[in-house]
């Protein structure tokens, strides 16, 4: 529910791929704020005072260049700043576990599908298991997917086992045979 | 010698000394009676005198070592016979405790062969009895160590089946978990998400 009305009231808006987790959104916010607070300073600041243009990253520069939105404009400065607490609190959020920390690449990749083919503003929070081998752990609010290589061993491990009592023989002298079929 | 010797060497001594008076008074008694009856008191005297004459020193002490030797002969033969009875009785003694030891020893004999026959059939019974128990002893500790080999070699194997991907996993790790990438499972990853995106979809949608 808190998905969907992120979705109609953001429906306008694309996020970045570079913008993967939440706190990457609230690096975002506190940007626009900044922005926001400078360009307010500049329209009240009386003539001969120093100004210090805040420093945007470029993530922040990607989302208005994206969004075709102009930060002069009061107005924009607004709805970006509303819409990104909307997309900070209510947008939805996947937790992805993996083997290793994932690169920067990897991440625009995977991001590039999840918000094409789950949601336009699915946020990631990636977290780290060594234990797993290959593949990821993907949690949602209400479900656990495990795509790991160990869950992959433990599904097939009917398979592994049969494999395992066709293939060693036990011969009575306490070797192991080769089946004649094996056998070369 | 022993007491029965002296006795019959002193039985001996008193036979000959009463053989001796015997005579004396059977030739003293014969002689002046039937002059007596004859010739009346003369002879009587002239018979007294005679056996005075006769009967003097020399004659008796001629009868006294006559008596002297034959009671040295009789003495002689009667110690030559209860030597002989002597070496009889000891020879027949002999016998008689060597027969009697004999059979006394055949008899201890049979009875300590009966002693070890018995020993030696109730240690054979022992042994056997003993050796039974052993024996069912180990079949049932083979049975159970057979059990036991068996429940274990189950616990083993059931391990290993459970742990079986644990295992693999570590060793897969152990093995090439450095020179898997990340990129290189990316398209796994998204084939996974794509077969359980409505799942993902649904939850992410309808969700708390």
């Amino acid at each position: 529910m808190a998905a969907d009305t992120a979705t109609q009231s953001t429906s306008q808006m694309v996020l970045p791929m570079n913008v993967v987790t939440r706190s990457d959104v609230g690096r975002l916010v506190r940007e626009a704020e900044a922005v926001d607070n400078f360009l307010r300073q500049v329209g009240v600041r009386q003539p001969g005072t120093s100004l210090q243009l805040p420093k945007t990253s470029r993530l922040y520069d990607e989302m208005v260049a994206i969004n075709k939105l102009n930060m002069l404009q009061e107005q924009d400065r607004l709805t970006l700043h509303q819409l990104l607490q909307a997309i900070r609190t209510d947008a939805p959020v996947l937790h992805m576990s993996f083997s290793t920390d994932p690169s920067p690449l990897f991440l625009q990749k995977l991001m590039t599908w999840l918000r094409q083919n789950i949601h336009p503003l699915v946020l990631l929070q990636v977290g780290l298991l060594p234990n797993i081998g290959a593949g990821c752990v993907v949690r949602t609010n209400n479900k656990y997917f495990d795509f790991s290589l160990h869950q992959r061993f433990i599904d097939t491990r009917p398979m592994l086992i049969s494999k395992l009592h066709g293939a060693a023989v036990v011969d009575p002298t306490g070797g192991v045979a080769v089946p004649a079929e094996t056998a070369v | 010698m022993n007491t029965w010797g002296v006795i019959v060497i002193l039985a001996g001594l008193a036979a000959a000394t009463g053989a001796f008076v015997y005579l004396a008074l059977k030739l003293n008694g014969s002689g002046p009676k039937g002059k007596k009856q004859t010739s009346g008191n003369t002879y009587i005297d002239a018979a007294e005198q005679d056996v005075e004459h006769i009967f003097n020193d020399e004659f008796r002490e001629e009868l006294r070592n006559r008596g002297r030797l034959h009671f040295e002969k009789i003495i002689g033969e009667n110690a030559m016979f209860l030597q002989q009875d002597l070496r009889l009785t000891t020879s027949q003694l002999n016998e008689y405790l060597k027969s009697e030891i004999t059979r006394k020893l055949q008899e201890e004999f049979v009875k300590y062969e009966e002693s070890i026959t018995d020993a030696k059939e109730l240690a054979i019974e022992s042994l056997t009895k003993t050796q039974q128990a052993i024996e069912q002893q180990r079949k049932m500790m083979g049975q159970q160590l057979a059990q036991e080999i068996a429940n274990e070699k189950t616990r083993v194997v059931k391990r290993f089946e459970d742990n079986m991907a644990d295992i693999i996993n570590h060793y897969v790790l152990a093995a090439v978990g450095n020179q898997i990438d990340l990129n290189d499972q990316l398209e796994y990853i998204l084939s996974e998400l794509e077969e359980n995106k409505k799942d993902i979809v649904e939850d992410i949608t309808h969700g708390s």
